[in-house]
């Protein structure tokens, strides 16, 4: 029989998604900080086949490539997201874009508690309850 | 930590820098007229506020913060006041070097900002919110 895969990967996605809110938080946080380039998280298919490279902490006075506690998940640059790129200041963030990815994940996010739930259900209804 | 509630407080220190920008806004707005005392008394000196990323290193999250409130080394402009105490010998009072305008922009922006910051952490609950509510069906 094969193993049941969707919850592990409903849960992998949760994970992705959460991580990018964070990131996003960040990135809205320091939206008038002098210097601070905008962030973001590598797409979910890199994650999945794992192919999140992050450079490597040969001592552990380096700091490390992603600053946050991503649980497995890479952080990059952006790229710049606005037409006038980089402001006066040095800031690579646009608030309108951001606020775009907070929409994008909410409802991904939805989307896939609906499904976990959903599946649940149908999985309760094999069982007979 | 996990990572909605990580970003919940990275979005709550935006708050509290927005907040010390407005604070220090109202302060520069409020103060656009106050001159010195005595004859050629420098009046007050327009503050500005720099932000910051700060690493908080417990939690390692990279949050914002005030980094410094400086001051405008902009030159005052002079105003004929033979009356005022501040006057001096040619009847000059050096008024303070706030922009009422550039204030108003700012403002906005920081309202902006501070919007922005508040909408993150509504999502980050309603996303939490959605977890938990797997539970109840």
């Amino acid at each position: 029989m094969q193993p049941i895969q969707l919850f592990d990967l409903a849960s992998r996605q949760a994970e992705w998604l959460s991580v990018r809110q964070q990131v996003v938080a960040g990135n809205i946080a320091n939206a008038n900080t002098p210097k601070f380039r905008a962030k973001d998280v590598t797409p979910f298919e890199a994650v999945l086949s794992n192919q999140s490279v992050g450079l490597a902490r040969t001592n552990p006075s380096h700091l490390s490539g992603m600053d946050m506690d991503t649980g497995g998940v890479g952080v990059e640059e952006a790229p710049l997201a606005q037409e006038i790129g980089v402001q006066e200041s040095g800031n690579t963030v646009g608030l309108e874009s951001e606020l775009t990815k907070t929409g994008e994940i909410q409802r991904q996010y939805g989307l896939n508690t609906a499904l976990v739930s959903s599946f649940n259900r149908m999985m309760m209804m094999v069982v007979g309850k | 930590m996990d990572p909605l509630t990580a970003a919940m407080k990275v979005a709550g220190s935006g708050l509290e820098a927005q907040s010390t920008r407005l604070r220090i806004v109202s302060e520069n707005i409020a103060n656009a007229r106050s001159t010195g005392d005595t004859p050629g008394a420098s009046p007050y000196r327009r503050k500005t506020v720099t932000f910051g990323a700060e690493l908080d290193h417990t939690n390692n999250l990279t949050t914002v913060g005030v980094k410094k409130v400086g001051q405008d080394q902009g030159k005052f402009v002079e105003e004929y006041d033979p009356d005022s105490p501040a006057a001096d010998t040619r009847g000059y009072v050096k008024m303070p070097n706030v922009n009422v305008l550039v204030e108003m922009a700012d403002m906005r922006e920081a309202n902006r900002s501070y919007e922005a910051n508040l909408q993150t952490i509504k999502q980050s609950r309603d996303l939490i919110n959605s977890t938990i509510d797997l539970l109840k069906s």
